[in-house]
């Protein structure tokens, strides 16, 4: 196990230092490890602001350091990624799913967009575009096409 | 900064979408412009379609057209298709894209179907397949079905329906009930039994009051029999009309875990009888998954 530390810089310049395992369960992360010079302040991850990154490394620490064995421990894996989701407000959340697109982390990416997914299921239209502050740029034309086109859903 | 979905590029709102189901993913489509382009995109419907998809698609026996992944899912779960030289129906429950199967009476094996004295193969314009197989006479009815759980979808309930119709000139079929099981090869607790009498549902007031009194009998019988042998004969199963003219015999459920390949074997037996009967035709066994 290696034990090496490695200094990651959000977009505010802020330093996050860890263990080396811990970061390169990041792909963009290792691979900039492998293939660039690091700056003096560490590793610049210029679209992650510290915000986001405290959480992204709060995932990755838990995450590395836990490889659970049996399902209890997969069981408290489970409820350590619900109890850190529930933590979240929807602006970090759309924010951590950017982040962990950015920086490859899979697992980050499959969680973040499956809580997504199970705040709009069972959800009206309407109700998704509330929740999400969406604008409905669609012409009633337009959203009456679509509406019909995918008619079983609305029946 | 303000901040919402919207500034989540469409590839990652698709992502999100694939996550749902695929109701939901059609009814977000009616969201907004870029919800409606993810929703329709590869991503989403690849991962409704299962996994082995594309394997199911070259074992059709004409060739599956499609310009992207929900027109496919679609055309999958609105028109079965055959497979395996067209000794196989597949098609996708819309709402959930698990995959259901129907077994041809040919892939089927009927005690002596081969014989023309007992059984006459046909072909039926309400079936799709090119053959179905009409019982013209037989004491020993016997009829066994498999499937390897692989071809089915992970974690899901399945029923097995045996897709029959009983023809005017029937007799005999209800005299006695059917033994229908179902059982998982390899798997000690996974054994559904049940016992069908093979009658139109309804028929019971139609028919003439000595067939009333003959079936009072036989199932007065038959609940003493039950009795003696310890009540092991599971619960009784009704014949079910469909939809496409055919009527189901449910013939038990079984779980599939998707872990390990196991076969299932179904079957419905009447044997104990030794009267003659008549009238039953076959089409196939149905596999899908129970709502």
């Amino acid at each position: 196990m290696s034990t090496k530390k490695i200094t990651l810089l959000s977009s505010d310049r802020e330093q996050f230092i860890v263990d080396e395992a811990v970061a390169i369960q990041s792909q963009t992360i290792k691979n900039l490890i492998e293939d660039t010079v690091p700056d003096e302040d560490g590793i610049p991850l210029p679209v992650v602001h510290s915000r986001i990154l405290a959480k992204v490394t709060e995932y990755l620490t838990k995450h590395a350091n836990y490889k659970p064995h049996n399902d209890a421990a997969k069981e408290e894996l489970k409820n350590w990624d619900v109890k850190f989701l529930g933590k979240l407000d929807n602006n970090t959340l759309f924010d951590l799913i950017l982040a962990a697109n950015y920086l490859d982390i899979k697992g980050l990416l499959d969680l973040t967009c499956q809580a997504v997914a199970d705040l709009m299921k069972g959800m009206s239209v309407e109700e998704v575009r509330k929740l999400f502050n969406i604008e409905n740029d669609f012409t009633p034309e337009e959203e009456e096409a679509v509406r019909k086109e995918n008619q079983w859903a609305f029946d | 900064m303000e901040c919402n979905i919207n500034y989540l590029p469409e590839d990652l709102i698709a992502h999100a979408l694939s996550l749902t189901a695929p109701l939901d993913a059609c009814k977000f489509a009616a969201t907004s412009s870029i919800f409606r382009s993810a929703a329709e995109s590869d991503t989403v419907w690849e991962r409704f379609l299962p996994s082995d998809y594309r394997d199911v698609l070259q074992r059709s026996v004409s060739p599956v057209l499609f310009s992207s992944k929900k027109e496919l899912y679609f055309q999958l779960s609105d028109t079965p298709i055959l497979v395996d030289g067209r000794r196989k129906m597949f098609s996708l429950e819309r709402s959930s894209g698990k995959k259901r199967f129907c077994i041809s009476a040919r892939e089927l094996s009927i005690t002596w179907a081969d014989n023309p004295m007992y059984w006459t193969w046909k072909s039926m314009s309400q079936s799709r397949f090119e053959e179905v197989v009409e019982l013209r006479m037989i004491s020993w009815l016997e009829i066994h079905g498999k499937i390897n759980t692989q071809l089915l979808s992970p974690n899901t309930t399945y029923g097995a329906y045996l897709i029959m119709n009983i023809s005017n000139r029937a007799y005999g079929l209800d005299t006695e009930p059917s033994e229908v099981s179902v059982e998982v090869s390899g798997s000690d607790n996974m054994k559904s039994r049940g016992i069908a009498y093979l009658r139109r549902g309804g028929a019971k007031t139609s028919e003439s009051w000595k067939q009333m009194w003959c079936w009072h009998r036989t199932e007065m019988m038959e609940s003493i029999r039950r009795v003696l042998n310890g009540g092991d004969f599971g619960e009784e199963r009704e014949v079910r009309e469909r939809e496409d003219g055919w009527m189901e015999i449910e013939l038990g459920e079984f779980y599939v875990d998707g872990v390990v390949g196991r076969e299932v074997k179904m079957s419905l037996v009447e044997s104990k009888g030794v009267h003659l009967k008549g009238g039953l035709v076959i089409e196939g066994i149905e596999v899908r998954p129970k709502l």
